[in-house]
């Protein structure tokens, strides 16, 4: 029984522990992003072009260069997802819910969380291994000792940029996706244009077009934190880099899918 | 007596892979240049480290130009070091800025208004003073440790500092570039008031510069004094450091 006793008890005190760490863990992502906020919000004359410098890069290689890959991706997907609802439906006899499948699984879901693993693999990994390296090399503490701002400088313009280009990706991820849809569904199944835009513009609400872009700020913002806070988090090994990367990624990966949930439940159920 | 530009009140803070503590109570007067001299974790770098406020004493105070940091919240921080010159063992410059870059970075940061070519041409004369003008366009990984270390005494130099740390300045310098560098410290010092805190490992004619020597073993200073005065005060043992 005594031994009974302990293990119950240690295991609380793990769930305890546990919950303390993810609790502080997020709490830290929150500061990162109130401060970015902050940082974007009330600006100094101090490295204003430095930073807008740092923020145009970020918007190039995270959104600019990430199109043909997000092309392909969204091309395929819509294709795939088109050939599969109109191969299987009209045998249920619900062929005109084409439309509707496009806007639930590419506009609503899919679109978002695929773009957001697309940045994450793409942009994040690279802004959790870019800032670690800077931490074991110390350019980090020699921006702090030259009077510069981590948050300012290397935190805001990637998280700004991040934000911005997964907005621009998804809304982007979605037209293609659809495109890709009607390619096929002209080709094989021959749906008329304006019957396949009709039953798309039919299914779309205003809601699913604000969702898609508050999923996509909010999957932005929460990517950004997670591989800046990462990256920052490597203290002196070269080791260390590539672990807290994978952690970044997975982390992001389990952060947008919970964002998701959590946005998307209250407002379809 | 002069203002004090940097203070190690009773400081007591453990040394990392040692068994000993840096037990250290020390005054530098504005405008003096300071050489603190001894055998490797005899606690050198940790001043260093401490008067940059990179580190925070277990007891005891630091206070640099009338500021202590323990009261000196992240944000207000930048006042301060303005002021300071830093240059650590690991100088960080930024790999994906060139020299030029890397140099000018804190002049575009902070004098956001000075006008691009004036910004380039403090940059450039700070350069040549170093001897690294040449290597302007290359990338940190493109230079030698001595180019690197220059490049990075550059960067701390351009915002005309009153306090200049330096870590180990020599390392990876050759004999001529150690006496450029001595030249362009003691030239700096002719024409502006500038405190310079040198930590150094080895002896070098670079602690010809300095007024005053503290020597430091296993974290406590066993000498310290004017450096023609206490030169023969030094410890056989560690005289090697010091001439």
């Amino acid at each position: 029984m005594p031994h009974e006793k302990d293990g119950v008890q240690r295991m609380i005190e793990w769930v305890g522990r546990k919950t303390i760490a993810g609790y502080t863990y997020l709490a830290a992502l929150a500061t990162l992003v109130t401060q970015a906020v902050l940082d974007l919000l009330l600006p100094t004359r101090q490295g204003r072009g430095e930073t807008r410098r740092v923020l145009v890069r970020q918007i190039l290689f995270t959104g600019v260069d990430a199109l043909p890959v997000t092309t392909v991706i969204a091309l395929l997907l819509g294709i795939i997802i088109v050939t599969q609802a109109g191969t299987q439906l009209p045998r249920l006899g619900a062929g005109g819910l084409v439309g509707s499948i496009i806007v639930v699984t590419v506009i609503r879901e899919l679109g978002p969380l695929i773009t957001a693993f697309i940045v994450v693999g793409r942009s994040g990994t690279a802004i959790a291994t870019e800032l670690g390296n800077m931490s074991v090399t110390r350019e980090v503490v020699a921006l702090r000792l030259m009077g510069i701002s981590i948050s300012r400088f290397v935190i805001m313009p990637r998280m700004v940029g991040m934000v911005l280009s997964m907005l621009c990706l998804t809304l982007y991820f979605d037209v293609v996706a659809v495109l890709g849809g009607y390619l096929i569904a002209a080709a094989q199944l021959t749906i008329p244009f304006y019957a396949f835009v009709e039953s798309i513009t039919k299914a779309l609400s205003t809601t699913d077009v604000l969702m898609t872009a508050i999923k996509g700020l909010s999957f932005g913002s929460a990517v950004a934190a997670i591989c800046c806070y990462h990256g920052l988090a490597v203290q002196s090994s070269f080791t260390e880099v590539p672990q807290q990367t994978t952690r970044a990624m997975i982390n992001s990966f389990v952060l947008c899918l919970l964002i998701d949930v959590v946005v998307t439940v209250p407002l379809y159920l | 007596m002069n203002e004090a530009a940097l203070v190690l009140e009773q400081v007591r803070t453990p040394m990392a892979g040692g068994p000993h503590a840096l037990d250290v109570d020390l005054r530098i007067a504005a405008g003096e240049f300071v050489a603190l001299v001894g055998p490797s974790r005899s606690g050198k770098s940790l001043m260093i480290e401490l008067a940059a406020g990179l580190v925070r004493p277990e007891a005891g105070r630091v206070v640099l130009l009338g500021h202590e940091w323990d009261d000196t919240q992240e944000t207000e921080q930048t006042p301060i070091r303005l002021r300071v010159g830093t240059v650590l063992q690991q100088p960080g410059l930024l790999s994906n800025m060139t020299l030029f870059q890397n140099v000018l970075l804190p002049l575009r940061y902070h004098h956001g208004a000075m006008p691009e070519r004036s910004r380039e041409q403090a940059v450039m004369a700070q350069l040549e003073r170093l001897g690294v003008a040449p290597m302007r366009d290359r990338f940190p990984d493109e230079l030698n440790h001595g180019e690197v270390r220059r490049a990075a005494i550059a960067r701390a130099l351009i915002l005309d500092p009153e306090v200049l740390l330096l870590d180990d300045p020599v390392a990876g310098l050759d004999a001529e570039m150690v006496l450029a560098l001595k030249a362009c410290i003691e030239a700096r010092r002719a024409h502006h008031p500038l405190t310079v805190v040198a930590a150094l490992r080895n002896f070098s004619p670079f602690i010809e510069a300095a007024d005053r020597l503290v020597v430091l073993q296993d974290g406590r200073v066993v000498v310290d004094g004017a450096r023609h005065a206490v030169a023969g005060a030094v410890p056989e043992m560690l005289r090697k450091y010091v001439e």
